[in-house]
């Protein structure tokens, strides 16, 4: 890894909700060989922790990310007046530069930690609600990254409910072309997915 | 050179008959060294040879993986395209193999000049060599359809592959002519082709093997140099288990998977450079990237159907969505053959090898009239069936439609979902893509563009060669390869067609990463005990999106020590998963020390899927001898750790 982590209080920062993904961390291994992984973590026994990880956000948007890089705007290069479509626009050059796929292989791991920051700060943007929260906060000077992210996960937490509803609609449909279908006389597929339900529930 | 070129007399034998510690490495020394790119007819002697010395291996114990980065990693060649990965689509019904030229990409034809092949393997009797095999990649004579369906070749294997005999594709699959026999034991199902009336077993994963074998051999000698990498695309709806039996299988035929890549995202990838070609022409070099275009891919081939979704701007195609399942050609033409002949399953049940040759020319003759409905309102069914029966009727599309009814519900549901998933109306999408064959039905043709409210679908794609044109071009791609024209300056962001999560408590599943997560992606969650002092805790990891874990893939599981002893849902346990690019899973799991933010002992770090066969009752038997003793659970929202600043 390139950055370095250093330990700290600050490092208690972000615990994730319960149902809810933790924030991205920076860093991802890109070869698929090697993980991060902290060599001096005082008490920390030497393993990846889950703090690691959010220590290591910390320091990467307060340290690196916010002085070396600022906000979500200038992470992408566009001014915080851009549009929709600056935002979409910037991020996929950006991808096109950072993705692992992309990326020159002794730099795949930093540009994989890149990507994984590009890609937060257009979920970010590019979520009207979110943006507008990201700007408030902006202004008030708090641009840490990481800041904006809780509210990442409640956007997630509402966006799942919205699609519990759809499964359950679907389950529905499901069940009501099942029931229609239960009385004698079955083509082979009605039988295989008659089958397939009685299987699935047993 | 190969440093190792044995006599076909001194190699079967010892192959087959011992299975010494010599035997796995001839194995892998043949497999990734030996063709050399001649073609010449002493290749063709050598390809027969590994045959024969795989299948015997490959039946005798499980799964000798042929390790390919040991021995090959020394000669490199200078060459640019050394490494180039080359893309192969291995349909349920075709396949196809392709490469990038240097220019643009190439579909390779076999010594039929065919560029789509059948997809089978076909298993002989040959006094002289042992058994022998060969699919439709071969150089050797072509089978006809109806020795293909006469039960001594095994095809289909993209519907049985990573499948147990509880699988219910499994089950539809027993009235193919070649033997499906399910216990419902959880297990690998009992397929067997006949070689010389005696049904001879194998597996999905073999005939698999088999097949690449020949696919990488054709490359091979048509490209001259020899072939390593691959991209291969799968369906959206394979699972992890069932990708790995694949890489499995091209391990087994000394190919190594850069990547696996969902058909449609495939195609995405294509419509992403073409788009840029496009925009090039018209701006003449502007920045490339110029308005953003959002298109639905729907694919439907013999054996799956997937549908995306993906927004492209600037040569960078984002999957937005994915939704896909098992349903394809092959669910068609059961239906019309049940809809011809309701006792179907009767008359075949004996296995009797007239019967069996009646029920291959009635499929042949059904996949006729189905291909014909693609353009014609109605056709006539001729068949003998050879045993004194013949069949004489008309069938009309409408019927056709009817008896598929379900099909193109199913079909309909999944694009409602897709689009429901990437949230976006009708009136967001600029292009529909139809690809693989069933696209070719007059009536998915219609549906799809009716749910999406389009006239027409999007021209300049041929709907059987997108995909592996698709993994073609991921392949030079991924392998660093860079075009002085910018037409290989593209990409596609991948997403996580379904969601991973842990079991917790009472059997509930908790997704960790949702489904259509760009990758590569990191993510955690924080989980508490269930029981007062427990120590220890299973992690049991899931892939799928049903809320009860039943519903899911089971992964495979491993145990968290070391928690401290506290009461029940004080402790925390931290879980996450990471997603490389190359889209391999790998789960951190520890406990941390109470009321600190430190790990406890170092975290366990496990590449997912760890199971292999016979998983079938595994999470079964874990609750069975566990109990809840080892359960975790959610922590509770109004008790979260706040966060400190």
């Amino acid at each position: 890894m390139i950055l370095g982590v250093v330990p700290g209080n600050s490092t208690a920062a972000l615990r994730p909700s319960p149902t809810q993904p933790r924030p991205r961390p920076s860093l991802t291994d890109a070869s698929g060989g090697r993980v991060f992984r902290l060599a001096q973590w005082p008490g920390g026994g030497g393993g990846w922790t889950r703090l690691s990880s959010s220590a290591f956000r910390a320091r990467a948007a307060v340290g690196e990310g916010a002085k070396a890089r600022g906000s979500f705007y200038e992470l992408l290069g566009i001014p915080e007046s851009g549009s929709f479509d600056d935002i979409k626009r910037a991020y996929k050059q950006m991808a096109l530069k950072y993705h692992p796929d992309v990326s020159p292989p002794d730099l795949a791991e930093e540009y994989t930690r890149r990507f994984i920051e590009v890609q937060e700060a257009y979920e970010t943007l590019s979520d009207p609600r979110l943006r507008a929260l990201y700007d408030r906060d902006l202004t008030r000077g708090l641009h840490l990254a990481f800041s904006a992210r809780r509210r990442v996960d409640e956007e997630l937490e509402e966006r799942s409910g919205w699609r519990s509803r759809w499964q359950d609609q679907l389950a529905g449909l499901k069940k009501r072309s099942m029931n229609k279908k239960s009385e004698g006389n079955l083509s082979w597929g009605d039988r295989m997915r008659k089958q397939r339900t009685e299987l699935s529930t047993e | 050179m190969p440093l190792w070129v044995p006599e076909r007399s001194q190699v079967a034998p010892a192959a087959c008959l011992s299975p010494s510690p010599e035997a796995p490495r001839a194995l892998s020394l043949f497999s990734s060294s030996s063709f050399l790119p001649l073609p010449n007819s002493q290749c063709l002697v050598w390809r027969t040879d590994l045959l024969v010395i795989s299948l015997f291996r490959m039946a005798e114990q499980p799964y000798t993986v042929a390790s390919d980065s040991e021995t090959t990693g020394d000669d490199k060649s200078q060459s640019a395209f050394h490494d180039l990965a080359i893309g192969i689509e291995v349909g349920t019904s075709k396949c196809s193999i392709a490469v990038w030229n240097g220019a643009q990409v190439e579909l390779l034809r076999n010594t039929r000049k065919q560029k789509s092949m059948r997809s089978y393997v076909m298993f002989k009797d040959d006094t002289s060599s042992g058994e022998a095999s060969s699919g439709g990649a071969s150089n050797k004579t072509a089978y006809e359809e109806k020795e293909i369906l006469s039960g001594s070749a095994i095809f289909n294997m993209k519907r049985l592959i990573g499948r147990a005999d509880t699988d219910p594709i499994v089950h539809a699959s027993k009235n193919l002519p070649f033997v499906v026999q399910t216990l419902g034991i959880g297990v690998k199902p009992f397929i067997a082709a006949l070689v010389n009336n005696v049904w001879r077993s194998t597996t999905p994963e073999e005939v698999l093997a088999i097949f690449l074998v020949e696919l990488k051999t054709m490359a091979e000698v048509q490209l001259k140099r020899l072939i390593r990498n691959v991209v291969l695309t799968i369906p959206v709806s394979f699972n992890r288990f069932q990708q790995i039996r694949v890489e499995r299988a091209c391990a087994m035929a000394g190919l190594h998977v850069l990547r696996l890549m969902p058909e449609p995202t495939a195609v995405a990838l294509l419509y992403a450079q073409q788009q840029q070609q496009q925009q090039q022409q018209s701006l003449h070099g502007g920045m490339g990237s110029g308005c953003e275009k959002v298109a639905l891919i729907f694919n439907m081939g013999a054996g799956y159907c997937d549908v995306a979704t993906t927004a492209t701007a600037g040569g960078v195609s984002q999957i937005k969505a994915m939704q896909g399942c098992t349903l394809g050609g092959e669910d068609i033409l059961k239906n019309v053959l049940y809809h011809l002949l309701p006792n179907f399953d009767s008359l075949y049940s004996n296995r009797d090898t007239n019967k069996i040759r009646s029920m291959g020319l009635l499929r042949i003759a059904a996949q006729d009239a189905i291909h014909r409905l693609s353009t014609q309102s109605s056709v006539q069914i001729n068949v003998d069936l050879g045993d004194g029966t013949k069949m004489q009727r008309v069938l009309h599309q409408s019927e056709f439609e009817e008896v598929n009814r379900n099909v193109f519900e199913i079909c309909e549901k999944l694009i409602k979902l897709c689009l429901a998933d990437s949230k976006l109306a009708a009136e967001d999408i600029n292009d529909v893509i139809l690809v693989g064959g069933c696209s070719r039905i007059p009536k998915i043709r219609s549906l799809v563009l009716g749910l999406c409210k389009k006239e027409k679908e999007y021209e300049g794609m041929d709907a059987l060669e997108a995909a592996v044109t698709g993994a073609a071009l991921e392949g030079a791609v991924a392998s660093g390869i860079t075009d002085p024209s910018g037409s290989l300056d593209m990409l596609t962001i991948q997403a996580t067609p379904l969601s991973l999560g842990i079991r917790v408590h009472g059997g509930g599943f908790v997704p960790i990463i949702q489904r259509n997560t760009a990758i590569p992606v990191r993510k955690s969650t924080i989980f508490t005990t269930t029981q007062d002092g427990q120590t220890e805790a299973l992690i049991v990891v899931y892939e799928g999106d049903g809320k009860m874990v039943e519903e899911n893939h089971l992964m495979g599981y491993f145990k968290v020590t070391a928690i401290p002893l506290a009461p029940k849902g004080t402790a925390e346990i931290s879980v996450c998963m990471d997603i490389d690019a190359a889209n391999t899973l790998r789960v951190f799991a520890g406990a941390m020390m109470l009321g600190t933010d430190r790990a406890n002992s170092p975290f366990f770090e496990v590449r997912m899927p760890t199971l292999d066969d016979a998983h079938g009752w595994c999470a079964q038997a874990l609750v069975k001898t566990h109990g809840s003793a080892l359960d975790l659970t959610t922590i509770p929202k109004e008790l979260q750790p706040q966060k400190v600043q």
